[in-house]
């Protein structure tokens, strides 16, 4: 894949070759019976064979290493490893040679070269070794340029550069979605597909949450004290393939009081994915900032505290909410409270809960029973605001799901 | 040359004649053989049918010669005729026309001289050349030179041509491929004449060319059919189903052998659910493997971790490997050593260490010198540290001390890669090798290692 220079007679030859991983040699078996014709001699032709498997013939997977045939793809993210050779072609001793190995980029030129001193001098026949590493961290063209100097025993300076293009490709397509709870979380499903043209084994996906979150990652469940990912036995990608990843994210307690009145969109965190493919080779990329938009909440906000999953038949049970002032004016509360069909409220309704000034909120414990099973709705809680004589109406707040009494809760 | 006329599948054989036979071939379409097959004289005489009575349901017959020797042709564009003229193979023709000329060619590595001696002793079963359309008669002896016939293509990757020449035998389960078809050959016997390792073959020649699924498909059916033999001998019945009052024996050895080929048929299910890349179902396959292969449990464990450093899970792997080192009670010896070597050495590849994975190597060949195998892969790893010339030194030391064993295609592969790394004039020593693979190797010698061209 090299773009050469105008021929020019050159006593050093430069070569390059991308060093992948080896790939392991497989072996095609032909095996018959002893009854058969041919007896034990296909057998014998495998055992004498010496890129099968020792004792297990039949076995397709060798142990044969074999070097890469061809460039190959690359991906961002994964490193660039590459083998430059100069090889003294003539018969004369060469001096001074100065080899340079630099990446171009459509941004940046970087030097990836181990060694910047010159050689002294380099016999015929012989050759000079360097193998690059290098993490890419663009996508699109990249040019390899190598450039080489020597004296000859004559004392001419010469030169010669080669140049080496290549495409590097996107080998993740990363897809979010934000799931508002009614609680102050935020879960973020991560879809994360596999774009290139081999398997890969996702070693690490997490989300590193920006300064207002902490994060807790819902993608390993505990089995009898071990931790199991949810992927089960299925622990790579096939091209093509996408996974859900599942984060939640809870506003760290000094911004707790900001999440409820903030507009607009806010920066969630970023996801850090580590991947490896063939024999352990390594990519790793991070997401750029992820953004939420945050749902408008109106004036005043209504929000979930603490609710039980699961309650008893007409037996009452607590919830507490949090009530947020989202405007710029001052507010005098009166909470009253409606029963449904289903919900009925304990205690005093009317009763007022006080000022509340902008950008604020306070806690409210409250009280509650259903009288009829299954998945219920918490509805039925108003508020009004005196000085606007406004009133702001919050159903379907919540789920609970109530069962019989009699029916014992499974845990 | 012969040609090939497409096969025609004649009509169903004549219900009144065969009229006796139709339930009996119900019954044998669902086994296989189980008797000891006769003994094999090749070039036996097949006392023919009454051919105006029996229906001609086609013959296969051999496509085309497949004698050619690659290295002499490489010889003749590169070295000259002089050099050329050199070369000695032993042909269809340099051998006795007999099955020992043929395993002589098949030892030899070659493979294309061999096939083309089977041709011609299928050629004295009147199944030669250019004989398609006209009656003829398997026999076991026919059916086995058949076999070895294909098993050769395959051998040498020709599976284009080895579909071709299968193709007349449908599913092999064919009326005229079973024993009760030729009464007077084989009075009294039952059940398919087809080697099972015919079927294995068959099976597995559709990965080969790309369809896996069918491969898959194909050893399913014979997992069942052998399932049901295994269900049908353990419950005191003979292979078929039917009433017998065989010795224990007998029944004994039966047993083995069905169990034996069902061990076959998982091996190439795993196999070829490895090629499709399935590795979750390969992995479960591979561990049912070694149920009917314990002998071979290392191996196939270090093979399993193997599989998971391809996909790029590390630590699996390290954990098949730690299973396989925990043996060492129960496996001694040289070759486990080797084994556990190996692995800890792949280990180190996968944890992007060449240095360690290097000195592992050569630990092996401290204890194995011979060992190609870990002098390749030692080879391998100073390429990747940047050592091509010790890299080049060890790669031909090997070649030089042991053509018998090195001159392999995979170490070849990686010699005239490297050759082309380190030179300009990789030619000369490209042609080099060709020189001593023309020394050595048959004519069923793989020569696009060289790179020539």
């Amino acid at each position: 894949m090299d773009v050469n220079q105008p021929k020019q007679e050159h006593l050093l030859a430069l070569k390059v070759m991308r060093l992948t991983k080896p790939t392991l040699f497989t072996n095609i078996p032909v095996t018959c019976e002893e009854r058969d014709l041919p007896g034990d001699l296909l057998n014998q032709l495998m055992k004498d064979d010496p890129s099968t498997v020792k004792g297990a013939e039949t076995l397709m997977l060798g142990e044969m290493l074999t070097l890469p045939q061809n460039f190959g793809n690359i991906f961002l993210g994964e490193t660039f490893s590459s083998y430059i050779s100069v090889h003294n072609d003539s018969n004369q001793v060469v001096k001074d040679i100065l080899v340079k190995a630099d990446l171009q980029t459509s941004s940046q030129r970087l030097n990836l070269s181990a060694s910047s001193a010159a050689v002294a001098e380099l016999k015929s026949d012989c050759c000079i070794d360097d193998v690059i590493h290098h993490e890419v961290k663009e996508i699109g063209t990249h040019i390899l340029v190598c450039a080489v100097s020597y004296t000859t025993q004559t004392g001419e300076k010469m030169y010669f550069r080669k140049f080496f293009k290549f495409q590097v490709l996107k080998p993740l397509d990363v897809k979010t979605k934000f799931y508002n709870a009614e609680t102050d979380e935020v879960f973020l499903e991560a879809q994360i597909q596999n774009i290139t043209t081999s398997p890969m084994f996702m070693e690490k996906v997490s989300l590193e949450p920006s300064i207002m979150y902490n994060v807790a990652e819902l993608n390993t469940v505990n089995k009898a004290g071990e931790s199991v990912s949810t992927f089960g036995s299925r622990t790579y990608l096939q091209p093509m393939d996408t996974r859900q990843y599942l984060y939640c994210l809870k506003p760290k307690q000094e911004f707790a009081e900001k999440a409820g009145v903030i507009k607009g969109v806010t920066v969630i965190g970023k996801l850090d994915i580590v991947w490896k493919t063939n024999l352990g080779e390594r990519g790793r990329l991070q997401t750029s900032q992820l953004q939420r938009m945050a749902p408008g909440y109106g004036d005043v906000r209504l929000s979930l505290e603490t609710i039980p999953d699961t309650v008893n038949l007409e037996e009452p049970f607590d919830i507490t909410c949090k009530i947020t002032n989202c405007s710029e004016r001052t507010m005098d509360l009166v909470l009253e409270m409606c029963n449904t069909n289903s919900i009925h409220w304990c205690g005093v309704s009317g009763r007022q809960l006080g000022k509340l000034h902008p950008s604020s909120s306070l806690h409210l414990a409250l009280t509650l029973l259903s009288s009829v099973q299954g998945l219920q709705s918490v509805s039925g809680l108003r508020l009004m605001d005196t000085f606007l004589k406004r009133t702001y109406e919050y159903d379907d707040i919540a789920q609970v799901c109530v069962i019989s009494s009699k029916v014992k809760e499974e845990h | 040359g012969a040609s090939y006329s497409s096969l025609i599948l004649g009509p169903a054989p004549d219900l009144t004649y065969h009229g006796a036979l139709s339930c009996t071939i119900s019954i044998c379409s669902t086994t296989f053989s189980s008797c000891p097959l006769p003994d094999i004289g090749v070039g036996s005489q097949v006392p023919g049918p009454n051919c105006s009575i029996l229906v001609a349901t086609g013959r296969s017959s051999p496509t085309e010669e497949f004698s050619g020797d690659a290295v002499k042709d490489l010889m003749l564009r590169f070295l000259g005729e002089q050099a050329a003229v050199k070369r000695q193979v032993l042909n269809a023709s340099s051998v006795e026309q007999s099955f020992v000329g043929l395993k002589q060619l098949i030892n030899s590595k070659n493979w294309r001289a061999a096939v083309d001696l089977c041709g011609r002793l299928l050629t004295a079963h009147g199944q030669g050349y250019g004989k398609n359309g006209l009656p003829t008669n398997h026999t076991t002896d026919s059916l086995q030179l058949w076999f070895v016939r294909l098993a050769l293509l395959v051998k040498l990757n020709l599976f284009q041509n080895a579909e071709l020449e299968f193709e007349p035998f449908g599913n092999l389960d064919q009326p005229d491929l079973y024993y009760e078809y030729y009464p007077h050959v084989y009075p009294g016997r039952k059940g398919s004449m087809v080697p099972f390792s015919m079927r294995i073959l068959h099976a597995e020649l559709e990965q080969y060319l790309g369809n896996p699924q069918e491969s898959l498909d194909r050893l399913h059916s014979m997992k069942t059919i052998c399932t049901k033999i295994l269900e049908n001998l353990e419950q005191g019945l003979a292979e078929d189903g039917s009433m017998t009052n065989i010795t224990q024996e007998n029944t004994q050895a039966s047993v083995e052998l069905w169990r034996s080929r069902l061990g076959r048929v998982m091996y190439s299910m795993a196999n070829c659910l490895l090629m499709m890349k399935d590795y979750v179902l390969a992995v479960d396959a591979y561990h049912t493997v070694i149920k009917y292969y314990p002998e071979q449990e290392p191996q196939l464990l270090s093979g399993i971790g193997r599989i998971f450093l391809q996909i790029g899970d590390i630590k699996t792997a390290e954990k098949y490997f730690q299973d396989v080192e925990k043996m060492s009670q129960k496996w001694d010896g040289l070759q486990y050593q080797i084994m556990v070597l190996m692995n800890r050495a792949f280990l180190h590849l996968g944890q992007n260490n060449f240095a360690e994975a290097h000195r592992a190597f050569t630990e092996i060949l401290r204890i194995d010198p011979a060992n190609a195998v870990a002098n390749n892969n030692a080879a391998v790893c100073l390429l990747y540290l940047g050592k091509l010339k010790d890299s080049l030194r060890q790669l031909e030391g090997m070649v030089q001390q042991d053509p018998k064993h090195y001159l392999h295609e995979s170490v070849l592969f990686n010699l005239t890669t490297m050759y082309e790394l380190e030179s300009s004039r990789s030619m000369q020593k490209k042609q080099a090798l060709l020189e001593a693979v023309a020394v050595k190797e048959g004519d069923s010698f793989n020569t696009q290692c060289l790179k020539l061209g």
